[in-house]
């Protein structure tokens, strides 16, 4: 039995060497048509993403597995590359040292955000399309649902991916929603089409969010930015007056100085009648004159870096939870490593049993005959006489058996036992 | 065995679900939150047991102070676990049982248990319309004074930046806030002015005359100026409806409730305990039972 690793990740890998080897989800059903056709006996998993793309391939004799350089060479000829150019990127990891990867990754704790969730979900997807395509089987099943089980254990153990990490994230879900009990019936003014902004306008999108006005310098882009989230254009001379109706702000623009300044505030407060109005200021340089904020009382500015230390204060908190969801990721390969080796020994020991049942049977045969004077009730008593002796003599190599493979896959035990008791395949 | 329900009874509840309440600005807890709401309805239940039994015995509405004040702590305790079961993770009763506390220890210590004086007929409609308005305008004012206090708390971190508290004070969002507290200074203001107006109309039915010398009558006076001002502020400021102002405005509404309330106590016409030193003997067992404890 073998499982193994070959791929890729953000860890050792520029972008431009992942982004060479990605797989779209069209090339994923390909590739995994194409390994079933080239190495039938081995299972195999294709996970791709932006970080990673990892391949994992599984085979119940491990004579049939392919190896290192046959995953790389498939990897790079896929793509059209040549091996020497890609090899040194693609790193190996066999055994419990793949089962740990894998728990790692599913968990997020090898992602570039770490604790983020949506690895998990891609995760899934990997497996999903390889159970699909026929190409999963035994032991990428149960080491990849034991990798689902982990993430999910690690989510629900831990904090790590409860706190938002991403300024979006952090300015819709930390920040807006401390403002607004519900946000379909108010109004968000989008100034600028940054990708910030855009950003931010999906989570708040999430939310419910459904009136959004977008005010550009440039109409067009300010309508095709509106068209995609049905939104309302505005020209860039209305932008005070939208001020004065808006509940939320998301400011984006590449201004080199403030566009709205202390006295354009002041003219809109009033129009507002001291309504409170939350702005995000997420451009850089920024677009509202911070001194808004200080004269306003009912104005709440937020900038770039007052998220930025949110973020950064969440990621804190999320790596003071990596020790404890290492700890479960560790639990859980070493309890799955058990169980897998321990299943790994079940064929060996069934033969050998079956070994033991014929000699017993000739004997008990030739026995009765030489006595055919024995009652039933004799000879149940003599049956059962040799079966507890069969399994006295069967004890201790089991027991040995059992010991081995709770620290690790027992090889070597497994083949002395087929060599001293003649058991085939 | 109704009867051997004590105030001390449903007071130690109420503490101890704001001494739970208070243990959330220290550490996090996965079974305080159904350990709180537990001690809450235990006391809510203990203490409708009591104003019941009170209620089965003398078969009056609004009978004395130490009635209304229990009554007022009753309803404010409703509303506290009505709140509570919407916002678990927010922590309202340190906001309202101190209120609830108060109440019930004005009732215990200060307010008279004498019986107000027997009224029939319109006299007695006035005078259950006075108690009753007063009752919800006080009740009205106590939650402004919540949503009010809670307002400013949560618009001072968000000013502050101070985002995503770890633990502990984990406010309702500000648009909430805002509309609670809107919804308390009116509903106390229509209330406030209705038990004024219900007062001065008792006044004038027992004595001929409104007496404007009985301190009742110049502070609900005073108080019913002021709600009938905060609401003319209200209508013509329109700043005055939104944001802190309208947070500020509760906060002093329910100071004014607070003072005129002290004023009524210091009143011996109004039933205060100077009126008749005599009265513990007068007193229902268990409630007797109660303030002994």
């Amino acid at each position: 039995m073998k499982l193994q690793l070959v791929g890729c990740s953000h860890h050792a890998s520029a972008v431009s060497v992942r982004e060479r080897l990605a797989f779209t989800p069209q090339q994923v059903e390909e590739a995994l048509a194409q390994l079933r056709v080239r190495f039938p006996q081995t299972e195999v998993v294709l996970l791709s993403t932006c970080n990673r793309v990892e391949l994992y391939t599984a085979t119940e004799d491990a004579t049939l597995a392919p190896s290192h350089h046959d995953v790389a060479e498939f990897m790079a000829t896929y793509h059209g590359l040549q091996l020497f150019d890609v090899f040194d990127d693609l790193f190996e990891r066999t055994g419990e040292d793949a089962v740990l990867h894998l728990f790692t990754v599913a968990a997020g704790l090898d992602s570039m955000v770490l604790g983020e969730p949506q690895i998990l979900s891609q995760v899934k997807q990997a497996y999903d399309l390889a159970c699909e395509r026929n190409s999963a089987g035994p032991l990428t099943h149960s080491v990849f649902q034991a990798a689902i089980r982990t993430a999910k254990r690690v989510t629900r153990e831990t904090e790590i991916s409860r706190k938002r990490v991403s300024i979006p994230s952090v300015a819709v879900a930390d920040l807006a929603c401390q403002f607004f009990e519900r946000f379909d019936d108010k109004r968000v003014l989008v100034i600028g089409a940054g990708e910030m902004g855009q950003e931010t306008l999906r989570y708040l999108a999430d939310v419910g969010v459904r009136d959004v006005v977008v005010v550009n310098r440039n109409l067009e882009r300010a309508q095709r930015l509106a068209a995609e989230w049905n939104g309302r254009p505005a020209p860039w001379d209305r932008l005070l007056d939208e001020l004065a109706e808006a509940d939320l702000v998301v400011s984006t623009t590449g201004a080199d100085r403030p566009i709205v300044t202390l006295d354009d505030y002041r003219r809109v407060e009033d129009a507002r009648y001291q309504r409170p109005l939350f702005i995000l200021d997420l451009a850089i340089p920024r677009d509202f004159d911070p001194a808004i904020e200080e004269h306003g009382l009912n104005v709440y500015l937020y900038s770039i870096d007052d998220l930025q230390q949110a973020c950064e204060s969440n990621r804190k908190e999320r790596e003071k939870e990596l020790p404890k969801a290492i700890k479960i990721v560790e639990e859980e390969a070493a309890a799955f490593m058990a169980d897998l080796n321990r299943r790994a020994t079940g064929p060996i020991i069934h033969r050998l049993k079956q070994g033991m049942q014929q000699p017993k049977e000739d004997e008990l045969r030739r026995l009765f005959n030489k006595l055919p004077e024995l009652t039933d009730r004799e000879r149940a008593e003599i049956e059962r006489s040799f079966d507890r002796l069969i399994n006295k003599l069967l004890h201790p190599p089991l027991e040995s058996l059992r010991d081995e493979s709770q620290n690790g896959s027992p090889h070597a035990l497994l083949d002395a036992l087929k060599r001293l008791f003649q058991l085939k395949d | 065995m109704l009867g051997k329900i004590t105030i001390t009874c449903f007071a130690a509840s109420y503490l101890v679900a704001l001494l739970l309440e208070l243990s959330r600005l220290l550490f996090r807890s996965g079974i305080r939150g159904a350990v709180m709401l537990g001690f809450a309805a235990a006391g809510f239940v203990a203490h409708t047991m009591f104003l019941g039994y009170r209620w089965f015995t003398e078969r009056e509405w609004l009978n004395s102070e130490f009635d209304w004040y229990l009554l007022a702590a009753w309803v404010l305790a409703a509303v506290y676990l009505y709140l509570v079961a919407y916002h678990r993770q927010n922590p309202i009763g340190l906001f309202i049982l101190p209120v609830v506390l108060m109440l019930v220890l004005v009732a215990q210590f200060w307010a008279s248990r004498t019986p107000f004086p027997k009224t029939s007929g319109l006299n007695g409609y006035v005078a259950a319309a006075h108690g009753t308005f007063q009752l919800l305008g006080t009740v009205a004012a106590a939650i402004g004074f919540m949503s009010g206090a809670m307002y400013l708390i949560q618009a001072w971190r968000l000013k502050h930046k101070k985002i995503a508290p770890k633990q502990g004070l984990r406010l309702p969002t500000l648009e909430w806030l805002q509309r609670t507290t809107s919804k308390a200074i009116s509903t106390s203001g229509v209330m406030l002015i209705g038990g004024f107006l219900s007062g001065a109309l008792l006044s004038r039915i027992k004595y001929g005359e409104v007496r404007w010398s009985d301190p009742v009558v110049w502070s609900s006076s005073v108080l019913a100026a002021w709600m009938v001002t905060a609401g003319a502020f209200n209508l013509f400021y329109k700043p005055a409806r939104q944001g802190r102002k309208v947070a500020y405005l509760t906060l002093a509404t329910f100071v004014m409730v607070a003072l005129t309330l002290a004023a009524m106590l210091m009143d011996p016409h109004h039933g205060g305990k100077q009126a008749n030193p005599d009265e513990e003997s007068e007193q229902p067992q268990a409630v007797q039972a109660g303030g002994a404890a």
